[in-house]
């Protein structure tokens, strides 16, 4: 292999797409060439490097792009397959080692119900011919697999089940289900939309402690975002205050901040002069350090401590 | 992706939603939005857009899923209808200018792609600084490539698709794809030389 040849398999060598042979070639004149090996180096500094163009939308987007779908799908009548689709589908038998030979008698038969439903069925009756009703959706993993004796093995599976509820959002079971969902931690959508519901009840101390929770602990922005939100009536209270202080100075997402300052400087009082001059020591965002002066200067405090 | 073991539901999921159960769609999206919305965001490099290619990907799906006939993998076939989106807004933004992602407020200029993305770079400034530069770089490089290159690129490094199933998705072969990522990869190296 010349030099030529193997920088261009270079990228595809770190994707792990370049054949068997390809890659045992470039291997080879990898060891031999000094060349090739700092460009290997220098491609992979370049493939490391490209990841931080990657963007990943919130959970904020995702949850709003969510709901407006189903809106729409709301709108929308079912797209169904037309009454032949479905007729074939009926016949169709999935069985494959014996599809050849049933797919003649499932055609000899479509001809004879085409005879005797002409004369038999009522026409409003054919848009509903051949749907089997299905279970309800069900996820399901296998726990374990063990033998048994006798050449037999023991495999149990973990079934989970959907069931719907509904109910007010004042009713406790409710409410319940909707804590748990709001720190459930596999689903940052989940917590969003259950944020996005709770957070239309601050009154209540429980969902008031709820926020105040996702707002220092969430590790997603689009959560703690929802629970600032559900506090911005609440820039008064003094342990909502004491809380927002912490996250000013501790949150790693500027619109949390941000938003953080605006709520804040709703009730001015001295005690905030310390926390925001303390802000402007460490904060590197440009916005929110201009955000921050901007109260200082209404607060008649300078902008650094002495 | 579906987990192997999530396979069957899929199936299942999606007999379901051809008969007409929402519950059963919905459960669908779930399993794949998160990624489609994903592609779209780094394609067009706008919430709006992605959010809008993310609506008319999951309502053609649902318009047509009847004709789905598990010729391909749901997947492949979910992914043609996105990336065909994609290519079809990318080259149609190729005649305008692309988006500047700075707004004036009342409050002065903000990012808006900082309501997108979560803050990476930790509290060192220089780290910070660099990192934003190299974002913005890539971006401009992103945008200088054809919508072809630009989506080969972006399934294969940010999504992890193989090329094999990213030309079965655009309607190529895995040699043109291969050819694609090649291009995209010279042009990054090209602009982003002094960073590595």
């Amino acid at each position: 292999m010349k030099c030529e040849e193997a920088e261009k398999f270079l990228p595809l060598f770190l994707y792990g797409e370049l054949s068997f042979g390809e890659e045992e070639r470039l291997e080879v004149h990898i060891d031999e060439c000094a060349t090739c090996r700092s460009a290997l180096d220098r491609e992979r500094a370049l493939h490391k490097a490209l990841n931080a163009g990657e963007l990943l939308p919130s959970e904020e987007l995702l949850g709003e792009c969510r709901r407006e779908l189903r809106r729409r799908v709301a709108h929308l009548e079912p797209a169904r397959a037309n009454f032949w689709s479905r007729l074939k589908e009926g016949f169709t038998i999935r069985i494959h080692p014996f599809a050849p030979a049933a797919q003649p008698l499932g055609a000899v038969a479509l001809v004879a119900l085409g005879f005797f439903a002409a004369r038999v069925v009522p026409a409003e009756f054919g848009g509903r011919f051949g749907m089997a009703s299905l279970a309800d959706p069900v996820t399901s993993r296998v726990r374990y697999v063990e033998p048994v004796g006798s050449g037999k093995i023991q495999i149990v599976i973990d079934e989970t089940r959907q069931r719907v509820l509904s109910g007010s959002p004042e009713d406790q079971k409710i409410q319940g289900l909707l804590f748990a969902a709001a720190k459930d931690p596999s689903d940052p959508g989940l917590r969003v939309e259950s944020m996005d519901i709770l957070k239309s009840r601050p009154d209540s101390s429980e969902v008031r402690s709820a926020l105040l929770y996702a707002l220092q602990h969430d590790s997603n922005a689009g959560v703690r975002l929802k629970a600032l939100d559900g506090l911005k009536n609440f820039g008064a209270d003094p342990e909502t205050r004491k809380v927002l202080t912490q996250v000013l100075l501790a949150d790693k997402n500027p619109g949390v901040r941000t938003q953080v300052i605006d709520l804040l400087i709703q009730s001015k009082g001295d005690s905030m002069v310390g926390v925001l001059q303390e802000l402007m020591r460490k904060e590197d965002n440009g916005y929110i350090r201009m955000r921050c002066q901007k109260a200082l200067h209404e607060l008649n405090a300078s902008v650094d401590t002495f | 992706m579906a987990q192997p073991a999530l396979r069957a539901d899929e199936s299942d999921l999606i007999r379901a939603a051809q008969k007409g159960d929402e519950r059963a769609f919905e459960q669908l999206v779930r399993l794949y939005d998160q990624n489609v919305l994903r592609l779209a965001l780094n394609l067009l490099r706008s919430p709006e857009d992605a959010n809008d290619i993310y609506q008319e990907t999951f309502l053609r799906v649902y318009k047509s899923l009847h004709t789905f006939r598990f010729d391909c993998s749901f997947h492949t076939w979910l992914y043609r209808i996105a990336t065909n989106l994609c290519l079809d807004a990318l080259r149609k933004r190729k005649v305008r200018r692309e988006e500047d992602s700075m707004i004036q407020t009342s409050d002065g200029v903000i990012n808006r792609m900082d309501t997108v993305e979560e803050e990476r770079a930790d509290g060192n400034p220089q780290r910070h600084l660099m990192s934003h530069q190299l974002r913005g770089r890539i971006q401009e490089v992103l945008a200088s490539m054809t919508p072809r290159e630009r989506t080969v690129f972006e399934m294969r490094h940010y999504q992890g698709l193989r090329l094999r199933a990213i030309g079965e998705m655009l309607g190529t072969s895995e040699e043109a794809a291969k050819n694609c990522l090649f291009r995209a990869t010279q042009k990054m190296r090209a602009a982003l030389g002094d960073f590595v």
